[in-house]
């Protein structure tokens, strides 16, 4: 039989039974779509992420205290002060005179209470400099961002997110005004515009003092991280070796700090959001092997409803192998078009979640989408064979009669 | 007509055609199976915690850095102004009920001793620890009662540190180094593994002081205050925040009872399990359509046995009934082939990778019975509805 | 041309063995036009199964075009199927979602014929019944006799050697019934070996060779003196 021939009457087949071909379209399609909107929504966190992270521009290198080790307590033991050696400000002043090296952004995180006229609240404090304002272009509700300072000037100034700046002060400006920190008088100079959220701060939440003011605040000699501005992408090996090299000069033969780049850190959440999305997907995907035992079933139904046709073709000469391949060819038909449908029902939904949550950008990997139809038409082959082999199966006479 | 009667036309009917039903089923059935095998993992996991956190006995309160936050981690949890120190784990010590407390510093570094070098965690605590997590030494002591802030430097080191760094030859007495510090071995501790999340087999100890000192900071980690155990554990929580409070002035401390961190830890799970066994059930929706569309298939087939039921003094609810409960059953049968294949599924796995926990989980299991059921109900109606329809005389005449 | 030699076929009903065909011979010359009566049960449908290679006997030789078919494997008894024969049935058996065009092209189909050639051929033989008007209908908008001849189309489209035809005229009405008889012995004198089971005992007088069957055995007897002369020699009953 020729192929057309064969798509041709498993297509008849598949319209003369509109109730029983459209259930297993709805069933085969759910599991599809399933896995589509699963996936996106996996992908649409790594985009999510991967795109906060490119927005910071690619030329960027991540210091911390502490050997880091894969899997291992360095990275928490690091950024914790768990390291031997401090990574201090005279480190970081050090690293900034690199050629390949346009601006340093170190920065040490921890909590407080802020305090203005009686109202008191709980805030996270931001110890940095004036240029983590250009790596992250935070727009500024009034004021300024942090003055550039020297290093070690502990300025008392402060720049406050909104949502502390509303609370604090209601309707009334805040630039200028002396707040209370811990037991530090400190004047705003800024006030954050609403919205903001980067790096995986809130800094609506947060409270940016000048990093030696933090350091004294918190009493510690080191740095928690910094962020390293290279000069160009082509500077980045050399800026690498660089802050490699001047640290361990400094720190007396020591390689105690990690450095990474935004590719090994982008690679770390490629790896970490690909288990979650195939999780997904796979979960999703076992709705497929429910929808395998449907098409064995409607096969098996057809098979016997089309008894006296099958003895018919016999009749006429049909092979065994011609059989087969009508039966499977309406199997795997169904179930493309099932596939087919979810697809297009799988992005319609992600189109309505992107209209939701317009922020993430929700969509299918094209592995998912060329897995859930795979799979969907594997399970068809699959579930189509045993219905196929039985028609073959059929002694012809008792076919023709209709048993 | 009675229900034994519905029972055994039922039965006929799912029996008649077994390789069907048996599809049928096996689709409802992988759905539920998925359900059981996917919670009896959050399951697993919950308990998994549940007996690390135990293991000690549950007379355990933890004081960390901070101001308590409802969800994940404060910026407190970094560096607070007031820092949690050695001193404020001794207040708490001489509180009434409270037996022991450690004040907890880890970090990492290269220790070397017997002329070999290897990167290891270090834990600073103190020389209640042993007690507090019931760590058993293999050869010498744990660390003595010293002077908590300026104690020996003195250190215990792991099973694996003591394999890889001196062999079967003894470690007693020996001086090491830790991040260019010298120590003197005074213990060696028994096989353990993991306590809380860090390797102890890995790990050297010694006294928090020293390890402040080495890492260079002012605070530790937090402090694990152990209680009498018969002791009133709100008013032990009680006495401890009006100490701190006393001591630093503001709440930038948060203090958890063990029963409170196995909630949270727990709540978390939960959230998980609920998503994992939503997630599963869209197979278990998938197995509904096969329902409806077998049951529907079933009705056209056996439109003349309706005309014929009918025509002999069935009612239309009668007719109703039996197919109803056709495809009960088989959501049923489906649901308890589900429950089987599960568990065996949950029964290997916990055989043969012992280290995945799984665990049954009951109210699930219950939970995806109910909606097998419901599914089962739910698939039958459109079709029974449409076989009590039937006109008798027209069904009759059907071929 | 076809020869039966010693075939016996057996059928188990419930705990009892029925013996359909007892040791049958029988010898059926090309260009013969023979008739199988009998009472039913008397094993006429299973010879005519037989015949057509749809079912094997259990024992005994069946020489069919000069070759012993009687131990195929299934493909090549399709093969020989669909190269030998042509089933005309008392039900018809046209698929319903399909034109009777789609209908007398579907053995070409299976054949893997090209699509302009067969749609040719089929509405040669469609013209062939006198159906060149009703070609593109499908079988419920067709009558009964129109029915049995787009049947009869698609059973010589592929220019069988011998046409089986089981109770051709038995869902037809007297009218229909005789168009289509006239159609089939048109056909045969034309050439084609026609061999058909029949209840009406007309049609079983019009043919020439006459097999009675009665429990499994044939009583052969000819009706008519055919003119060519290796008629004379059939087989012993």
């Amino acid at each position: 039989m020729r192929l057309f021939d064969r798509n041709q009457m498993a297509m008849t087949a598949v319209v003369r039974y509109p109730l029983r071909s459209s259930m297993l379209l709805v069933a085969i399609a759910i599991g599809v779509a399933a896995v589509l909107v699963l996936t996106s929504l996996g992908e649409g966190a790594r985009l999510y992420v991967t795109s906060q992270f490119n927005s910071l521009g690619t030329h960027l290198l991540f210091v911390m205290p502490g050997k880091n080790e894969v899997g291992g307590l360095g990275g928490m033991a690091g950024s914790l002060g768990g390291s031997p050696r401090p990574f201090t400000l005279a480190d970081v002043r050090a690293l900034g005179r690199s050629p390949y090296i346009d601006t340093t952004t170190p920065m040490v995180m921890g909590g407080a209470n802020i305090n203005y006229q009686g109202l008191e609240r709980d805030i996270g404090v931001l110890g940095t400099t004036h240029t983590m304002q250009r790596l992250f272009e935070y727009e500024m509700e009034s004021g300024r961002f942090l003055p550039e300072l020297d290093l070690d000037n502990a300025s008392p100034v402060c720049v406050i997110g909104d949502t502390i700046a509303r609370e604090l002060f209601g309707n009334a400006e805040p630039v200028g005004k002396w707040v209370r920190m811990g037991d530090r008088r400190v004047r705003v100079v800024g006030a954050l515009a609403q919205g903001g959220q980067s790096g995986g701060h809130d800094l609506d939440e947060a409270v940016f003092v000048p990093i030696a003011f933090a350091m004294q605040m918190y009493n510690r000699e080191s740095v928690m991280r910094m962020m390293v501005e290279v000069t160009s992408d082509e500077a980045m090996v050399k800026a690498k070796k660089d802050v490699q090299d001047i640290i361990r000069a400094r720190h007396f033969g020591h390689d105690d700090i990690t450095i990474m780049d935004q590719g090994t850190i982008l690679n770390t959440f490629n790896k970490i959001f690909l288990v979650l999305t195939s999780t997904l997907g796979g979960i999703a995907a076992i709705s497929l092997a429910v929808a395998g035992t449907l098409i064995m079933n409607v096969m098996l139904v057809a098979v016997s409803q089309r008894t006296a046709e099958i003895g018919l073709l016999k009749a006429l000469g049909a092979r065994r192998s011609q059989i087969i391949g009508l039966f499977l060819t309406e199997a795997i038909m169904l179930s493309l078009l099932g596939a087919i449908v979810g697809v297009l029902v799988g992005y319609a939904a992600i189109e309505f979640l992107r209209y939701v949550y317009p922020l993430v950008d929700f969509q299918a990997p094209d592995w998912a989408v060329v897995a859930a139809v795979l799979t969907a038409v594997a399970s068809g082959l699959l579930f189509g064979i045993m219905p196929a082999r039985h028609a073959a199966d059929l002694d012809p006479v008792e076919a023709l009669a209709g048993n | 007509m009675i229900s034994r009667d519905v029972i055994s036309f039922t039965q006929r009917a799912v029996l008649f055609n077994r390789l069907r039903s048996g599809l049928t089923s096996l689709g409802i059935a992988i759905g539920v199976a998925a359900v059981v095998i996917l919670t009896s993992m959050g399951e697993g996991l919950n308990h998994y915690m549940a007996v690390e956190f135990s293991q000690f006995g549950t007379n355990n309160i933890r004081v960390a850095p901070g101001k308590p936050e409802t969800m994940g981690l404060g910026p407190g949890i970094m560096n607070t102004l007031r820092p949690l120190t050695i001193e404020d784990a001794e207040a708490l010590g001489r509180l009434p009920y409270v037996v022991a407390t450690t004040p907890n510093r880890i970090g990492r570094s290269e220790v070397e001793a017997n002329s070999r070098i290897r990167v290891s965690n270090v834990i600073g605590t103190g020389p209640d620890m042993a007690d507090v997590f019931q760590l058993e030494m293999a050869a010498g002591q744990f660390l003595p009662l010293d002077d908590p802030l300026s104690p020996r430097a003195l250190a215990v080191i792991g099973a694996t540190i003591q394999e890889e760094l001196y062999g079967s030859s003894s470690a007693l007495g020996d001086r090491i180094r830790i991040g260019g510090s010298r120590f003197r071995v005074v213990g060696v501790a028994s096989p353990k593994g993991d306590l809380l999340g860090v390797n102890i087999d890995e790990s050297v100890v010694i006294p928090a002081a020293r390890a402040m000192e080495l890492y260079n900071v002012n605070s530790v980690l937090d402090i694990t205050v152990r209680f009498e155990e018969k002791a009133p554990v709100d008013e032990v929580v009680a006495s401890m925040r009006r100490l701190m409070l006393a001591r630093h002035g503001v709440e930038d401390f948060n203090i958890a009872t063990q029963q409170q961190m196995m909630e949270v830890l727990g709540s978390v799970l939960d959230v998980l399990t609920i998503a994992v066994a939503a997630l599963g059930s869209i197979s278990l929706f998938v197995g509904g359509v096969g329902i409806f569309t077998i049951m529907t298939i079933a009705v056209r087939e056996r439109t003349q046995e309706i005309g014929l039921l009918r025509s002999i003094g069935a009612t239309r609810w009668q007719i109703q009934n039996l197919f109803l409960s056709e495809s009960v059953v088989l959501a049923v049968m489906g649901g308890v082939m589900g429950l089987l294949l599960g568990g065996i599924v949950v029964a290997i796995v916990s055989v043969t990778i012992p280290t995945l926990p799984v665990r049954l989980s009951v109210p699930y299991i219950i939970a995806a019975e109910l909606v097998s059921v419901a599914i089962g109900l739910i698939a039958g109606v459109a079709p029974a509805t449409h076989a009590a329809r039937l006109d008798p005389l027209e069904a009759l005449r059907t071929e | 041309m076809i020869r039966f030699e010693n075939i016996c076929r057996d059928f188990k009903v419930g705990d009892e063995v029925v013996h359909a065909l007892k040791d049958v011979n029988q010898h059926i010359e090309i260009g013969e036009y023979a008739s199988i009566m009998g009472p039913s049960g008397s094993g006429k449908s299973t010879l005519l199964n037989v015949l057509g290679l749809l079912d094997t006997p259990d024992s005994g030789r069946y020489w069919l075009n000069g070759r012993d078919v009687s131990q195929l494997a299934d493909d090549d008894l399709a093969a020989t199927r669909q190269e030998i024969i042509g089933f005309v049935f008392q039900s018809f058996h046209l698929i319903q979602r399909m034109t009777a065009l789609e209908n007398v092209e579907l053995p070409m189909v299976l054949a893997r014929v090209a699509p302009a050639e067969r749609r040719d051929r089929a509405h040669q033989m469609l013209s062939k019944t006198g159906l060149e008007d009703r070609m593109n209908h499908r079988p419920d908008q067709l009558s009964g006799g129109q029915r049995q001849r787009v049947a009869i189309a698609r059973s010589i489209v592929m220019e069988p050697k011998v046409l089986l035809a089981d109770e051709p005229t038995g869902n037809l009405d007297t009218q229909s019934g005789k168009e289509v008889l006239d159609i089939l012995e048109g056909l045969h004198a034309d050439g084609l070996t026609l061999i058909l089971v029949t209840h009406d005992p007309v049609i079983g007088q019009r043919s020439h060779l006459h097999l009675r069957m009665i429990d499994g055995v044939i009583q052969a007897e000819r009706r008519h003196q055919q003119r060519r002369p290796e008629d004379d020699s059939h087989a012993p009953v």
